[in-house]
């Protein structure tokens, strides 16, 4: 699930065997987990007047593939001004060791800032964390949020490339990298109820969702699909559009199966126990609610 | 957890700050929504969308134990807004004094940290993991309870349902002590007598706080982008080079039929009865303990009468009335705080084993009705 809008930049990666567990290896691609977004959103929220952009720490794994899996991220404190850049060193320590305690696995990984302009002192943030991250490479996630200057909102990723006969911190070539965008899929829901909720007016919805509501809605959602389906067909089958065997032959595999031979299937023994265990379930709440009842019986 | 949880609040009444400027520079239009003294009720609880995300991901990675973490926020106009939150290490392992402190430490550094970066830094309840619907322990209760007598406010605590978000519907859901339990706790309390006057059953440890979910407007923005499909077709009319490509394409999870944790929950509904018909039968014993004792001491008081009686009647100075408590010892009444906490489990066991098999029966219906026809 790419992150941002199609990017004209080549990726080009050196896949072959032998070259993957070299430890300095560069890192072939990135995957962000939402909690890591959604930190970095809150903290550029979070920023004071004087912060044109915000930067903090990621935090994740990485795969034997060259892939770095971001999982979450933290704000970690930096000034920028005409002359120098100043990032808070002793703050990110503490925050690492703070968020390592809680979760060993999470190593730091690289960083993130807001706003997709690369500039010299991303190039000495870059280094820093690098030294940092070693003897791995660091990745920098630009965050896009979609606010200032135009473009669309979005997340590139980079690592660094040393530039120069002579190469210097502050000289460095951020080479783009696939990003992407995962979670388990246990976590789908949680995502869903944000995506409804960011939809609501005001971005507000009442809470828990009752399972049948959330039913109906992705039944509406099919349906939807199939009226779509629906007069794509009509219009081929009216001769509007030309049809195409393709889109033909994934309707057949899609809408071919059939419910007749559900009753083979122990379909009605599979209802059967279902009913059962709804009935057990309801008599187990009522022996509950008695037996507390009986505790408050005095023998007086 | 709970000492150091104590240890790290801050005192209620150092709240207090230098009231007069502060009023002033309050404009009349919120001067009525601010409250100094925590006077407006707590009404409703709202989850910024960030700590749902958060309290997910550390739930589903914190395997074999509960994971549980703090919240924090602001409370505005009667509802609390829940703005960020952090894990707390789990500390199952280490001696409990050591681990306490530990915790403590990692809070007040958290915070501090937390607090650099404009971040809310004041606690306003904690967070915990479930599985099946079911979250009642004394753990949960204990540390309420801290929190109910420190906070302001009086805390909440949010849990989280793994099985059910796992079934495709994110269940998040407040709580705080009722009056009648916290006033019973802070007794320590939990006989017959006192569940009576207190009317405790399971069902009234708990009140819930009506919860709602809120993204800000860049978060929501930002997941517009996420959530919109990006149709690009490079041929221009055939559909099937089309790639639709979106970082959150429309999930159907939820159309399974979702009964195969139901064998668990059936599991776990099992552990639970068995857990309370022992904590019956030790209550059982206590009680006839009791009883015996006290038909003893009973016997012994009717027996000395008996002989004061005839002791009288032969003309004798009576015995003195010994003071029967301190003959027999009769043990304080068992609490029953354990009890009602399983009885809680079960329920909540039985209540979330009766919502996966109805929604599987109305799926399963609305199968039928389709190959009916």
């Amino acid at each position: 699930m790419p992150l941002d809008t199609a990017s004209s930049a080549v990726y080009i990666q050196n896949t072959g065997p032998g070259f993957n567990s070299a430890p300095g290896r560069t890192p072939t691609s990135v995957t962000v987990h939402p909690v890591a977004l959604f930190s970095i959103l809150d903290h550029y929220l979070r920023r004071t007047d004087a912060q044109d952009r915000v930067i903090g720490t990621l935090l994740g794994s990485r795969s034997d593939n060259g892939e770095v899996e971001v999982r979450s991220a933290f704000a970690v404190l930096h000034s920028e001004t005409e002359e120098q850049v100043a990032v808070d060193m002793e703050y990110h320590r503490t925050m690492y060791e703070l968020h390592h305690k809680v979760n060993p696995k999470e190593v730091i990984v690289g960083w993130y800032s807001t706003g997709s302009n690369l500039n010299t002192y991303s190039a000495l943030i870059q280094n820093f964390y690098s030294q940092e991250t070693a003897p791995h490479q660091a990745v920098h996630l630009a965050v896009n949020t979609g606010v200032e200057g135009g473009g669309q909102a979005g997340v590139k990723a980079f690592v660094g490339s040393a530039v120069g006969v002579v190469p210097k911190p502050e000289n460095c070539v951020f080479v783009p990298i696939p990003c992407e965008l995962r979670f388990n899929e246990s976590e789908r829901s949680g995502l869903d109820l944000l995506a409804t909720t960011a939809s609501a007016p005001n971005s507000s919805i009442p809470h828990p969702i009752a399972d049948l509501e959330v039913l109906e809605r992705s039944l509406k959602s099919v349906s939807e699909m199939l009226d779509r389906v629906l007069s794509y067909v009509q219009s081929v089958l009216a001769g509007e559009v030309k049809g195409d065997a393709a889109v033909g032959r994934y309707l057949m595999d899609t809408l071919g199966s059939t419910t007749e031979d559900l009753e083979k299937g122990g379909f009605n023994s599979a209802l059967q126990d279902t009913l059962m265990v709804s009935y057990l379930a309801s008599l187990v709440r009522s022996q509950a609610e008695v037996s507390a009842r009986l505790a408050l019986v005095t023998a007086s | 957890m709970a000492a150091a949880l104590a240890a790290s609040l801050p005192a209620p009444s150092a709240a207090p700050a230098p009231a007069a400027p502060t009023y002033e520079a309050i404009p009349a239009s919120m001067s009525k929504v601010i409250d100094i003294e925590a006077e407006i009720p707590l009404t409703s609880v709202q989850l910024d969308g960030m700590v749902v995300t958060k309290i997910i991901k550390h739930s589903r990675e914190a395997h074999g134990w509960t994971a549980h973490g703090l919240l924090l926020g602001l409370d505005f106009d009667g509802t609390l807004e829940v703005s960020n939150s952090f894990a707390l290490p789990n500390h199952a392992s280490d001696d409990d004094d050591k681990s306490a402190k530990g915790i403590a430490r990692y809070q007040a550094a958290m915070m501090r940290s937390l607090k650099e970066v404009q971040a809310d830094d004041s606690v306003v309840g904690f967070y915990q993991a479930m599985t099946l619907g079911s979250f009642l322990n004394q753990t949960l209760v204990e540390t309420q309870a801290i929190h109910q007598e420190k906070l302001r406010h009086g805390g909440v605590v949010i849990v989280h349902d793994l099985s059910q978000t796992a079934r495709g519907n994110a269940s998040f859901r407040a709580f705080r002590l009722t009056k009648a339990f916290f006033d019973a706790y802070k007794r320590n309390n939990f006989s017959t007598s006192s569940l009576i006057n207190h009317r405790l059953t399971f069902s009234s440890i708990l009140e819930e706080i009506p919860l709602k979910i809120r993204t800000s407007p860049l978060l929501s923005s930002f997941i517009d982008t996420l959530t919109e499909t990006t149709v690009r077709s490079p041929a221009g009319t055939s559909p099937a080079l089309a790639t639709s490509s979106a970082a959150l394409p429309p999930s159907f999870s939820v159309l399974d039929l979702g009964t195969s944790s139901t064998s668990r929950n059936l599991e776990r509904i099992i552990e639970a009865v068995d857990a309370y018909k022992t904590e019956e039968g030790n209550l059982g014993y206590l009680q006839r303990q009791i009883a015996r004792e006290k038909s003893r001491a009973d016997a012994y008081v009717a027996k000395r009468k008996e002989e004061n009686a005839a002791r009288v009647a032969q003309g004798l100075a009576p015995l003195p009335e010994e003071d029967v408590s301190r003959l027999f010892k009769i043990p304080p009444e068992p609490s029953r705080l354990e009890s009602m906490l399983l009885l809680g489990r079960i329920d909540a066991y039985a209540k979330s084993l009766e919502q996966t098999s109805s929604t599987g029966l109305v799926k399963m219906y609305g199968v039928k009705a389709d190959s009916g026809v």
